[in-house]
């Protein structure tokens, strides 16, 4: 006890003590406003270092499935689609929350309903569809030229599996007069172009 | 202790200042617009974040909780539906849990807008959202508060009234055939709370805008004290709120929905909680005054139009489900249960988290003549697929019962029996139909729905009193049994007549039945003038009719020699020594000679809106009453203007001129105020001037229901089948049900004894009532939600830091005591705190005419 109140009393202890908490306070605080600062640079130009990790394909196959937990695309009335590109519907998903791919309703890079101009009729199968390998030189050179009021959805964005999820979303380049879609059938697209303008 | 931890809140708002003192975890700001600036200029989108995340001077409910930021509206208060979209695309990539939305507008047929809030609910974002500021007219509700997957917020005062203006009636999706759903889904303080300055420091502010972020911060704290967080979704979150509120008394559901947040209740419902479906309202009581307005106000009879009770079936079991099999009909056979007849109709997919389930109800033949109450219920069994069940097509079921109760009288004489013809009004959205009084410029929308229960709900209350009963045709005119009623009303119509409709009319007229039409202005040339270029879709807007459709009721009423002209007129005058004002109101070009036709000196309103000139025109015929000269054929009545008998803007009500019309059609008594009027004219023949044509190059057909595109003009289109109610099949049980059913509807499984209560017992609103006069001024400090924090203010600094001082605090104690011998070397001192106090007035709320969003201040 003695030992410790004299260690104490001695000055440089107690300034060594004072700096240390100074130095983290300092540094905590300002941690923050760098936080603040880079959340602002959002709006500005993309990171060019910023690379998706594009998915390599797996090897399918019952005992070969290398995932184990997915992400889906959640929000579907009946069908679902996972981050392997597996559209099925919401009782066939199982408990990792992958489609059985045993299902009958299961099937992999489905384009269903969508045009030639990459929009589709239905969400999730517009996700599958950009989800498909060779859709990935589209999408790359969509990103390199993606339209302002998308930078901070874009540069947000983790891997291919979440751009085609937000991708296929409709968005300010899907509609016409603000409340009206431009075309009301086909607004889920995955390619550069928007929606086809139907007359109202 | 919670506070919101781990809980991400966006708020859709004005943007927030870079180092307002207030917030200590604003993780991301975002700016959506085209103005290239983060911050606030307005202060609304500060104060909503401090109303949620404030945590010092006025706290907020959530402090700890993860603020985003999305600045959605400009300065100038200016916003699109696609910054919007963009914004909501941002909010579900980062997974934001709670979403506040101090904003709302009219335009529920904005389809990109609602698919998205749908699509946000869908991926389990809690939206919040202010029910309007448009109160108290009935028919004012806003989108997105007015969805069933969004928690819509109404505003109190501190008294527990609602607030006056607090935006109330049922939606008006459903219209005309359907019937609206009940909104807002609570309450809560929305006038004079306290929240954060733009700046700094306090201000005070009303708004629903005020209460939706109370919700919001109160859902927010709710998350974060949920241990489970799997099972907090857009549904379970509603349903313990709406299961835990506080009735007020005296108020009906279409005011205050369920009723005031308890924050307490919620919590120990929440963190007891199973998922399941629930019912919004939990139960059907026809008799239950006040709440149960407009369905207390008047009871079913055999041979009326189907009450229908449009509820919300929230499934806290997952985004999407489906109704079992079907809702069941169990009437109770010791309660007369068998007196009434029930159909059920319901979404086919649950989704997202909700669906709606309309219940019509009918009286049975062989009550026809019966009076007494009848009771049962209807059983719904909900399905949703089990997301965490290993089992493969594993289901979550959960079953619910709704109560019905009725009250029965014998069917009323044809001669008390009006029928308001709601299938021939039309409204914004979708088209642009202009209000019926052209002087309410920061208004031009006719967008309340023109319903007995909406705008035309002090009238509908005039007639009931009056002891007339009132039923709604939703469908057109070809669907009634006119030999029931004894006055068809028809007021502002702005839709088209199948050719079928006015064959069907007029030999319904031949049979008996009468006619009351309150006109309202159409001249094209007005039409043309008040045209205006719409911000939020960027174009121009052309009116598709004008206040009502004349040359449609002309065609209507021609056959009698009836027509109205395209006149506009206004102005004040007595008749029958009552002050009465015109506004905006077309006059009577033709009638029958047989006729009394009462004239008025009027202001030309059309001269004074395309010349901007002055002058007065005198003897305008404006009323007309006939008897039509078949043998027991019917009367008809018309009036050029509807603005006194509509909510909306009225100045001068003239209930006592319906009575009088009432008495004329329904009884044939001609009211000698009238017959023997100074006013009465000779009945224009109106052969001198043509009669108004329809509005070359109208866009009616895209609204109508009549109408369709053609080469060259529309065309009606086939006359739709009448709607058709397949009854359920009564499964008879024989039980009886309490008096009182509200008391008991609960959630299942939810014993509140037995939850503890948590430590945020002192997040309790103590709220100080503001009286008028200091609105503006300063509270203490603590603001709207006192207590805990004020100790707290110091937790950004870190707790090493903390320490660190107190070793050296306690040094300087050892110091001092221990040796006093010594010379003192240092004086601590202590700086204290200071409060800044600095008064700010209460911002002056500014009217936009926008058809979009605007915040809800």
């Amino acid at each position: 006890m003695m030992v410790l109140r004299r260690l104490l009393r001695k000055r440089w202890v107690l300034g060594v003590v004072f700096g240390l908490s100074l130095i983290y306070f300092l540094t905590s605080t300002l941690k923050q406003e760098e936080r603040t600062m880079r959340d602002r640079t959002l709006l500005e130009v993309r990171d060019s270092d910023h690379r998706i990790p594009w998915k390599v394909r797996f090897n399918l196959g019952n005992s070969s499935r290398q995932i184990t937990q997915c992400r889906n695309s959640i929000q579907g009335k009946t069908l679902i689609t996972d981050e392997l590109g597996y559209v099925c519907e919401r009782k066939d998903l199982l408990v990792n929350s992958c489609c059985n791919v045993n299902a009958p309703s299961s099937r992999q890079y489905i384009c269903k309903s969508c045009l030639a101009n990459g929009c589709c009729s239905i969400y999730e199968y517009c996700v599958s569809c950009c989800l498909q390998p060779d859709k990935q030189p589209l999408l790359e050179h969509f990103l390199n030229r993606a339209a302002e009021g998308f930078q901070n959805l874009f540069t947000a964005v983790e891997d291919h599996f979440e751009l085609c999820l937000a991708k296929c979303r409709t968005s300010s380049q899907s509609v016409q007069h603000e409340n009206t879609y431009r075309n009301p059938q086909a607004k889920y697209c995955y390619g550069e172009s928007p929606p086809e303008l139907l007359p109202v | 202790m919670f506070a919101g931890s781990g809980v991400k809140v966006a708020v859709f708002d004005t943007g927030l200042s870079e180092k307002h003192p207030h917030f200590k975890n604003v993780k991301e700001r975002t700016n959506w617009t085209n103005e290239k600036t983060l911050d606030d200029g307005l202060g609304h989108g500060t104060f909503v974040a401090g109303v949620i995340a404030s945590m010092r001077e006025c706290q907020g409910f959530a402090p700890d909780s993860e603020l985003h930021i999305f600045r959605v509206f400009t300065n100038n208060q200016v916003s699109y539906t696609s910054w919007f979209l963009d914004a909501f695309n941002y909010a579900i990539l980062k997974k934001i849990d709670v979403l506040n939305l101090s904003i709302g507008g009219p335009d529920f047929m904005d389809h990109p807008f609602v698919d998205k809030v749908w699509e946000l609910t869908a991926n389990r974002v809690i939206m919040v959202s202010a029910i309007g500021n448009d109160g108290p007219l009935y028919g004012t509700l806003n989108n997105p508060a007015d969805q069933m997957d969004v928690i819509g917020v109404g505003g109190i005062d501190f008294e527990d009234n609602i607030a006056r203006f607090s935006s109330r009636g049922m939606t008006t999706w459903e219209l005309p055939g359907g019937y609206g759903r009940v909104k807002p889904d609570i309450v809560t303080y929305g006038s004079g709370v306290r929240g954060s300055g733009l700046k700094e420091g306090c201000r005070s502010l009303s708004g629903t805008s005020v209460a939706s972020p109370v919700v919001a911060g109160a859902v927010t704290l709710l998350a974060s004290t949920v241990l489970n967080r799997e099972l907090v979704n857009p549904a379970s979150m509603k349903q313990a709120l709406i299961a835990s509120a506080r009735r007020l008394p005296g108020v009906n559901m279409f005011e205050q929905g369920h009723g005031k947040l308890d924050l307490i209740r919620a919590y120990q419902i929440l963190n007891s909680y199973r998922p399941q479906a629930s019912l919004s309202p939990s139960y059907i009581d026809l008799t239950e005054c006040p709440y149960m307005w407009p369905y207390c106000s008047q009871p079913i009879y055999y041979g009326g139009m189907p009450t229908i009770v449009n509820v919300t079936i929230l499934n806290g079991m997952g985004v999407t489900g489906r109704i079992v099999d079907k809702p069941i009909w169990q009437p109770y056979l010791p309660q007369n249960g068998d007196h009434i007849d029930v159909a059920v109709s319901y979404s086919p997919v649950l989704w997202p988290w909700a669906g709606y389930l309309a219940v019509s109800i009918s009286v049975a033949k062989k009550a026809a003549s019966w009076e007494g109450i009848a009771q049962g219920h209807v059983m719904v069994t909900v399905a949703s697929p089990a997301e965490n069940d290993s089992e493969v097509d594993g289901e979550l079921t959960s079953t619910v019962k709704l109560p019905i109760k009725v009250k029965i009288v014998p069917t009323p004489p044809r001669s008390k029996r009006v029928l308001w013809d709601q299938y021939h009004n039309l409204r914004y959205p979708p088209g642009y139909f202009p209000r019926d009084n052209l002087r309410m410029k920061n208004d031009p929308l006719d967008w309340n729905g023109d319903h007995i229960h909406t705008n035309f709900r002090d009238m509908y209350q005039h007639l009931r009193s009056m002891g007339y009963f009132v039923e709604v045709l939703g469908a057109p005119i070809t669907c009634f049994d006119a030999s029931q009623y004894g006055t068809l009303l028809m007021v502002d119509s702005e839709e088209e007549y199948f050719p079928e409709e006015i064959t069907k009319l007029r030999r319904d007229i031949d049979n008996g039945l009468s006619l009351i039409v309150f006109s309202d202005w159409y001249n094209t040339s007005v039409m043309r003038k008040v045209k205006f270029y719409d911000e939020n879709t960027r174009q121009w807007w052309m009116p598709d009719t004008g206040g009502a459709n004349i040359p449609a009721l002309n065609d209507l009423i021609s056959v009698w020699g009836m027509a109205f002209s395209d006149g506009l007129y206004e102005g004040d005058f007595t008749l029958a020594d009552h002050d009465m004002y015109y506004a905006s109101g077309c006059s009577i070009a033709r009638f029958p000679e047989d006729g009394i036709v009462i004239a008025k000196n009027l202001k030309d309103q059309g001269l004074e809106v395309l010349k901007q000139e002055t002058a007065v025109i005198e003897g305008v015929p404006i009323l007309g009453l006939y008897q039509t000269p078949s043998d027991g054929g019917g009367r008809i009545a018309l009036y050029g203007d509807s603005n006194c008998i509509d909510d909306s803007h009225r100045q001068k009500d003239c209930f006592w001129l319906l009575d009088a019309l009432l008495q004329y059609t329904s009884y044939s008594m001609t009211p000698p105020s009238l017959s023997h009027s100074h006013s009465r004219v000779v009945p224009p023949t109106g052969t001198d001037r043509p009669l108004p044509q329809r509005l070359e190059g109208n866009h009616l057909y895209r609204y109508s229901k009549v109408l369709e595109a053609h080469l060259g003009d529309p065309k009606p289109r086939p006359l739709p089948a009448c709607p058709h109610l397949s009854w359920a099949k009564p499964q008879p049980l024989n039980e009886t049900a309490p008096s009182n059913l509200w008391k008991h509807q609960k959630l299942l499984s939810v014993d509140l004894d037995k939850v503890a209560l948590p430590n945020v017992r002192a997040y309790r609103p103590q709220v100080r009532p503001l009286s008028p006069g200091e609105s503006g001024a300063w509270d203490i400090p603590g603001g709207i939600m006192p207590g805990h924090y004020n100790q707290e203010v110091g937790q950004t600094i870190p707790v090493f830091a903390f320490l660190g001082a107190m070793v050296v605090l306690s040094f300087f104690v050892v110091q001092l005591t221990k040796a006093r011998s010594k010379p003192k070397r240092r004086k601590p001192r202590i700086k204290r705190p200071t409060y800044l106090q600095q008064q700010q007035q209460q911002q002056t709320t500014t009217t936009t005419t926008t058809t979009g969003k605007n915040p809800t201040v």
